[in-house]
């Protein structure tokens, strides 16, 4: 084999290898390696010039557009509070309480955020769709069927995740999001 | 033998480590270029187009939220600085975003910074000059989106709402 061949063949596998590493980190989801809080995880720099090469990318292909923190904050659960994936044929129960922000809307999505097509047409719940007891604490439903009170479908997703959205959060919030108090997804049974 | 390879594997190792940087570089470029096409698809920028809410069968951008009402101008700098004004709904959150090519955010302004007054942005070049009453914002790049987020309480607002986001404006001066 000549000096040259030997150069092309390794180049271009270095070609392809480095492209193909690089396409399969930035789908490997929004927040890995980010900030974590229970089930849900978070960045600190969506769309500021701090984000670093590869969290850029990643929220050029998930979240485009997303606001920076002092606007809005965004937590991500792909998993319930005990670790499971979240499961479009499963129930569970979201609760929380007053949440350190103007205003919050939990959002459901399935693949890179796409909404889910279901009878009911209904894709999130706001604050002000829940009703909050004397301590602030409000709950709703996540499931395939139809549940009283507030429910968000899953529709036909298998797998599936959660978009907690919090427009002007706190100080407190932004800078330490890992210690904000969000809700908890429990798992309730699956069909 | 094994020595006619260290060089050509490092020669691999550097186009690979270069493929990997020029590739992560890209993507938000890349898919910031497509979004633009999608939303201006009709070749007119600088004006506003005013979506209708977001649902399962209507997601023109990834990750779209269901509470919010979006109006979004792809806006053109190359011959002149674009003015953006945007018309405040009383009581309901609601921002501007300005977004460059690589998908930074180069302002935000929300019902908040404006204590509920309009929002009055110039988005400018170097060289360019913001006319009075316009709050200048300097790009690196011609071409990028300007993003109005109005937050619904329910859908039933949501005639209102149009109402009023349709006296804003985007256009070049």
């Amino acid at each position: 084999m000549k000096a040259w061949q030997r150069y092309v063949i390794v180049m271009a596998l270095g070609l392809v290898g480095g492209t193909a590493f690089a396409v399969h980190q930035v789908r490997g989801g929004l927040n890995d390696g980010l900030v974590l809080n229970g089930p849900w995880e978070t960045g600190k720099s969506f769309g500021t010039l701090e984000a670093s090469t590869l969290t850029r990318a990643k929220v050029a292909l998930s979240g485009l557009m997303a606001l920076p923190a002092k606007e809005a904050m965004y937590f991500t659960a792909s998993r319930d509070s005990n670790g499971r994936k979240l499961d479009g044929r499963c129930s569970y129960d979201v609760r929380g309480g007053k949440l350190d922000g103007r205003w919050w809307s939990v959002t459901l999505y399935e693949g890179e955020g796409w909404l889910v097509k279901n009878a009911a047409n209904r894709w999130s719940v706001a604050a002000s769709a829940v009703t909050a007891d004397a301590q602030g604490r409000w709950a709703f439903a996540v499931s395939p069927d139809a549940q009283a009170g507030n429910w968000l479908p899953t529709g036909s997703a298998k797998a599936f995740n959660l978009t907690l959205r919090l427009y002007h959060p706190s100080p407190e919030v932004i800078d330490s999001p890992e210690k904000a108090k969000l809700p908890v997804i429990e798992r309730k049974g699956c069909a | 033998m094994m020595r006619r390879w260290i060089f050509p594997i490092l020669a691999g190792g550097l186009v690979a480590l270069g493929a990997y940087q020029a590739t992560l570089l890209a993507t938000p470029y890349a898919l910031m270029y497509a979004a633009l096409q999608k939303i201006g698809g009709d070749g007119a920028s600088n004006r506003f187009v005013f979506s209708k809410m977001a649902t399962a069968d209507n997601q023109p951008i990834v990750r779209p939220s269901p509470d919010l009402s979006y109006s979004t101008c792809v806006f053109d700098l190359s011959k002149g600085p674009v003015l953006i004004d945007v018309s405040p709904v009383p009581g309901r959150y609601w921002s501007v975003s300005i977004f460059d090519a690589r998908t930074d955010v180069a302002a935000v302004r929300s019902d908040r910074d404006t204590k509920g007054e309009p929002a009055r942005l110039a988005l400018i070049k170097q060289g360019q000059i913001a006319p009075a009453g316009y709050e200048p914002v300097l790009l690196g790049y011609d071409r990028g989106l300007a993003l109005v987020r109005i937050l619904l309480a329910n859908p039933s607002e949501f005639p209102a709402v149009d109402a009023i986001r349709r006296k804003s404006t985007c256009k070049q001066v």
